[in-house]
């Protein structure tokens, strides 16, 4: 053989062998998080088909797991609880509905004030404000509802109080946790108050990591601080945008339990306003603890959301192969 | 460029291209009012933590109490070295576990980065998709603790949160934004290895998004208190501190729903239980620490302005 | 890529299944079959009566983990130190408590249930998430007085012959191993009188006596209340309400079920019988003519202002009611009695506190279950188990120990033989009731020299309920009672408290209709005439 043709099998075969040497390497560094996600993750999965049987003890081999191979198979029947309330639509239309809110405040504050936490001139007064920012996100929600009785409660509460002060008669003073129409606000209000910080911070990072230079060259071009923002900030903060857009359309059909339960102090009569999926199978198996029926609730909720992401996902690739999520 | 220059010429363009007077303005008052909204929800709960019982049995929480008192506080003294000990496990799990965990999404998000990584599409599918499915909570733990036997003892404490796909996504998209592949195309025909091209060029450049992540991480170690409640139960050292004081709370919470079933024995231990002032000495002393850790995080997280390496 | 994945999923479940396999636990050995006659049941109790396990079931050492609830225990070393001590010598065994608290009992112990943990003795009752009869029939414990393994017989013969009939009876379940007992019973307050709670110091401030109180039906309490807040002032709620014991108080209905959805109405008068209306059928509680008349009751109580708005609030209601009891600012309360309870109330609370009973004493299944142990069929040693349980409920040194304390350093003796407290015990207090048999122990310094005599008295005369015995098994309409539960968990404070608007309760009802309330009754009734035709 030739020199040449030597020399190019050689280049080949190195090329060959570097690439096998990286993709050996890339590997290694995914393996830590395959594994955890083997061993907690996917192990466990065998739960999933609770929802199908009705759970019994297996007396010969009472291990969770034996239990689970020797129950009976009910098909559907676990699911029924869901839908049997009559207040099915009601609970669908208020998780859907308030996540849909959440995703599309929670972004458009997010962003807005992370854009101008970065035009602060001075980083002191900027990191002042974010830390103040994030402290609701510390909190939980049980001293969030706390919080809030203490501005609603019927006798002692700082707005009937000051109702009363300004002579308002006994029978107009609001009656806060029995009265339905300010609570859809309230809630939206407590959830941004919570996670806006929080978003804050993403938005932020990833500003920071915008190269200088483009805003450098923008301005030079005689651009103005809007059109900067829309042609080197925003486009900037598309990927991480859309990315969070689909992961909480994934969610869509999780609400968030804590704020839901807590806020409003579990007040029955505010329920067509407030209960949400997570709320009614709390209160639907709070006692029982029913292991299949649970797991219904959990799979179905999964599920949901699973086509909701997937779709999501899908239409995302087709417009931007790069902000999709996979 | 030398050192001077490149700092005047960072002065000067602060100055082109900040923004006019009256719109910072208007920022600034945007962001006050909305701290506000934000910090005074615990203002109000540092004052609880210092109002008198009867003082809240009779006019309910307030701004001025009636009376101020330490009683909330010397009760979770009393609790003495069991008090000590979980801030020390909590201190602990929380660094070792952001460490652990902010190491592992690295690693792991990084590859996914990769556009040339082989496995790329099928190791992000397979975290993806934990996000959406799970076992639930009994077989998860019966995994955990009979099969991994992860009970009673601090990995207990610090694997089941080791890894979560929602930040692994994050921190690609963190990747994504900061770093550019031509980069590691030319690290590569520099001949630098994969780790040494990860730690020694691309993180430094990530320094924000990974310092994002460790806060959150953090945050879910210091806040995180129902992995102890289920995985801690024989041996009482390795509480955290979250834990220990929301037990007091859950405790009262449970005599309280359930009075009916129990009747006159649950008022009777109800009535040796802290109160209501205890709840809001609790959430300051788990608040507290943590935002004193927050500035540390911070300061990776707003870097300077100049950001990213220059190409020759 | 997406079918490796899949395929890749797949595969890994199925290795999860072979590894679990292995690792799981090996199931329980039946022991010897050699039966003991059964002792006759006698009310005395004597450590020295109990019969010693033969040589061989004891040879090998076991330790045996129990889970209880309740507990406030922060340093046990020194009361464990000397209960091994003991049981080491007696059963050569080791005891390893778990201190379950109020708070993390509920999901601990069902969670370790659930994923068989190797726990050998639980609570249960008829209020934890490991319900006491549905957990029997999920086949969680193990039958006592199974045919082919009465361990009752066995290695128990002594503890069943101090405990009342009624608790032995009430035990019995329809459980995964036929109907029988499937835990033990624990001798405490184990009978319901629902009592008016009365401020007796507030009451003669005003010039009336307990006997107004005594002599009055509920609607009759207007009165009192108009007075007394005329004279207290806009901010002072007379009625302190407490949801579903109030309905009660009113009623005379026991629960039937831990669901809150059905009410059996018993004769006020001689609570073995039921309210002639009614007979022997259980009611929707909600739509009977007693319940809307005492909804609207309340609902005028509340619009007078009588009851604190604040106890309108499900979140708010019990420390709101604390509050007041304690403060004293109210004048007529409820209360689900507990023998002796009034001394230590009137103490608390600085003013003069009588309870006026709305009924003899009764009890019913729901109470005869307020504290029971149960084994884990996940338990490697049952027999150890119920060794230790025997002993432990008729040996008066060992559930002193367990209970109160070591002698001298959690407690003294006075003079009577009382128990006196040290500060100690702050580091050790179990929860008394949810051990076992109460009875074997000393008395404590308030209750005073004779106590145990005058309890066994007390809840000796209780009435039985003819329900008594009875357990609603739910499984065959489980979604129509969760979906009904939580309808009813909507409207149902404002109901009880008196702050619901006008037409909720046909509302309510409506959509209870709706979602099967009828099925539910009558499945309940139908389960009814099955078990009265058992007896």
């Amino acid at each position: 053989m030739s020199t040449a043709a030597v020399n190019v099998n050689t280049d080949l075969a190195k090329k060959k062998s570097a690439r096998r040497k990286k993709t050996f390497m890339l590997t290694t560094m995914v393996l830590p998080g395959a594994i955890w996600l083997l061993l907690l993750r996917y192990l466990p999965m065998f739960g999933i088909i609770l929802a199908f049987k009705d759970y019994k003890v297996y007396p010969k081999n009472p291990t969770l797991l034996q239990n689970i191979i020797h129950s009976k198979w009910v098909g559907f029947s676990k699911f029924k609880f869901i839908v049997a309330s009559g207040n099915a639509w009601i609970m669908i239309r208020n998780t859907i509905g308030y996540n849909l809110i959440f995703i599309v405040l929670g972004l458009f504050f997010g962003v807005a004030f992370a854009i101008m936490l970065n035009e602060v001139t001075s980083k002191f007064v900027a990191k002042t404000y974010q830390t103040l920012m994030f402290f609701p996100y510390f909190m939980s929600w049980v001293v969030a509802s706390y919080f809030l009785y203490a501005f609603l409660a019927p006798t002692n509460g700082l707005i009937p109080n000051m109702q009363k002060a300004k002579g308002v008669p006994a029978d107009q003073i609001i009656d806060w946790y029995n009265y339905k129409k300010p609570w859809p606000f309230i809630l939206i209000g407590a959830r941004m108050w919570k996670g806006v910080g929080y978003g804050c911070v993403l938005y932020l990072s990833a500003i920071t990591g915008i190269d200088s230079s483009l805003y450098e060259a923008a301005s030079i071009d005689g651009a103005s601080k809007w059109q900067q923002i829309k042609y080197v900030t925003l486009p900037h903060l598309k990927t991480m945008i859309v990315i969070l857009i689909i992961m909480d359309v994934g969610k869509i059909f999780n609400a968030d339990f804590g704020l839901f339960y807590n806020i409003p102090m579990a007040s029955g009569l505010l329920t067509s306003v407030t209960q949400v999926i997570d709320t009614y199978v709390y209160s639907a198996l709070m006692s029982t603890n029913d292991l299949s029926m649970s797991a219904a609730a959990g799979l179905t909720q999964n599920v949901l959301g699973f086509v909701c992401i997937m779709v999501a996902n899908t239409i995302t690739k087709k417009i931007d192969e790069e902000s999709s999520l996979f | 460029m030398s050192e001077t220059t490149a700092v005047s010429l960072k002065r000067r363009k602060r100055r082109i291209n900040a923004v006019s007077v009256p719109a910072e303005t208007i920022i600034h008052i945007i962001m006050i009012l909305f701290c506000l909204f934000c910090i005074v929800p615990f203002i109000f709960v540092v004052i609880i933590s210092f109002t008198s019982e009867e003082s809240i049995r009779q006019i309910g929480y307030s701004f001025i109490p009636n009376e101020w008192s330490l009683e909330g506080y010397q009760y979770v003294m009393k609790m003495g070295t069991q008090l000590w000990r979980s801030y020390f496990n909590s201190f602990f799990i929380t660094v070792v576990g952001t460490i652990c965990s902010v190491l592992m999404c690295v690693l792991y998000s990084y590859a996914l980065f990769r556009p040339d990584f082989k496995y790329r599409n099928f190791f992000m599918f397979i975290s993806f998709f934990t996000m959406m499915f799970g076992g639930g909570l009994a077989p998860t733990y019966a995994v955990s603790k009979q099969l991994l036997g992860l009970h009673d003892n601090y990995a207990a404490l610090i694997v089941p949160l080791l890894f979560s796909p929602f930040n692994i996504v994050i921190m690609r998209t963190f990747f994504q934004s900061s770093v550019p592949t031509e980069l590691i195309e030319s690290a590569a025909i520099d001949g630098s290895g994969e780790y040494n091209t990860l730690f020694k060029i691309v993180v430094p450049i990530a320094k924000p998004g990974i310092a994002t992540i460790a806060l959150f991480n953090a945050l879910a170690y210091w806040n995180d208190w129902f992995t102890a409640m289920i995985y801690v139960r024989d041996a009482k050292q390795y509480i955290p501190l979250q834990y220990l004081l929301i037990k007091m709370q859950r405790d009262v919470q449970f005599l309280s729903q359930n009075s009916a079933s129990l009747g006159a024995e649950a008022v009777k231990a109800a009535v040796n239980l802290p109160a209501q002032s205890l709840k809001m000495v609790l959430v300051v002393m788990i608040v507290v620490p943590i935002t004193f850790a927050y500035p540390f995080f911070q300061r990776y997280i707003i870097s300077g302005l100049t950001v990213g390496s220059i190409k020759g | 890529m997406k079918k490796k994945a899949l395929a890749l999923v797949l595969s890994v479940a199925m290795m999860a299944t072979m590894l679990s396999a292995c690792g799981g636990n090996s199931g329980t050995s039946s022991t010897d079959t050699s039966s003991k006659t059964e002792s006759s049941s006698t009310e005395t109790a004597s450590s020295t009566d109990t019969a010693a396990p033969a040589e061989d079931e004891i040879a090998e050492h076991v330790t045996i983990k129990w889970y209880l609830e309740g507990s406030n225990v922060s340093d046990d070393t020194e009361v464990m130190a000397a209960v091994n001590e003991y049981l080491g010598e007696k059963l050569n065994m080791t005891l390893e408590p778990i201190w379950g608290t109020w708070g993390d009992f509920d999901e601990g112990a069902s969670l370790s249930l659930q994923s068989g943990d190797d726990v050998d003795i639980y609570f249960t009752c008829s209020w934890t998430t490991n319900e006491y009869s549905q957990y029997a029939k999920d086949g969680y414990y193990v039958r006592l007085d199974d045919p082919e393994n009465n361990l009752l017989e066995k290695y128990a013969p002594d503890l069943l012959g101090l405990i009342p009939d009624v608790l032995v009876d009430g035990a019995n379940v329809e459980g995964a191993s036929g109907f029988g007992v499937y835990a033990v019973p624990g001798y405490k307050d184990i009978a319901n009188q629902y009592c008016w709670d009365v401020n007796v110091t507030l009451l003669e401030k005003y010039g009336y006596t307990l006997d107004d109180v005594k002599n009055r039906t509920f609607d009759q309490f207007g009165e009192l209340f108009e007075t007394v807040k005329q004279g207290e002032g806009a901010n002072f709620f007379p009625l302190l309400p407490e949801s579903s014991v109030i309905e009660r108080c009113v009623n005379r209905v026991a629960a039937i079920d831990d669901n809150g959805l059905l009410s059996y109405y018993f004769n006020p008068e001689n609570p073995s019988e039921p309210l002639s209306k009614y007979g022997n059928v259980l009611q929707n509680k909600f739509a009977t003519d007693e319940f809307r008349t005492f909804a609207e009751q309340m609902r005028k109580y509340y619009a007078a202002g009588y009851v604190d708005p604040e106890c309108a609030n499900s979140q708010t209601s019990t420390e709101t009611r604390k509050a007041h009891q304690l403060e004293g600012t109210y004048l007529i309360g409820v209360q689900s009695y507990a023998y002796g309870y009034e001394a230590q109330a009137s103490q608390e609370r600085g003013i003069e506190v009588q309870f006026v009973p709305c009924e003899d004493p009764y009890i019913d299944t729901v109470s005869s279950r307020g504290a029971m142990m149960a084994i884990s069929t996940a338990s490697k040693n049952p027999e150890r188990a119920m060794m230790f349980l025997n002993l432990l409920n008729t040996d008066p040194y060992l559930m002193t120990l367990l209970e109160y304390g070591v002698e001298g350093v959690h407690y003294t003796l006075n003079d009577d033989g009382c128990v006196v407290f040290t500060d100690k015990r702050a580091d050790y207090t179990p929860w008394r009731n949810g051990m076992g048999n109460i009875t074997i122990l000393p008395p404590q310094e308030g209750e005073g020299v004779g106590y145990v005599e005058r309890f066994k008295e007390y809840y000796g005369a209780s009435h039985m309920l003819p329900t008594t015995g009875f357990t609603f098994d739910t499984d065959p309409v489980e979604t129509e009672v969760a979906a009904c539960k939580s309808i009813v968990e909507e409207y149902s404070t404002a109901l009880y408290m008196g702050s619901a608007k006008d037409g909720m309760l046909d509302e309510m009802l409506e959509r209870l209709d709706g979602a099967g309330m009828q099925k539910i009754v009558d499945e309940a009734n139908r389960q009814l005439d099955e078990f009265f035709k058992s007896k």
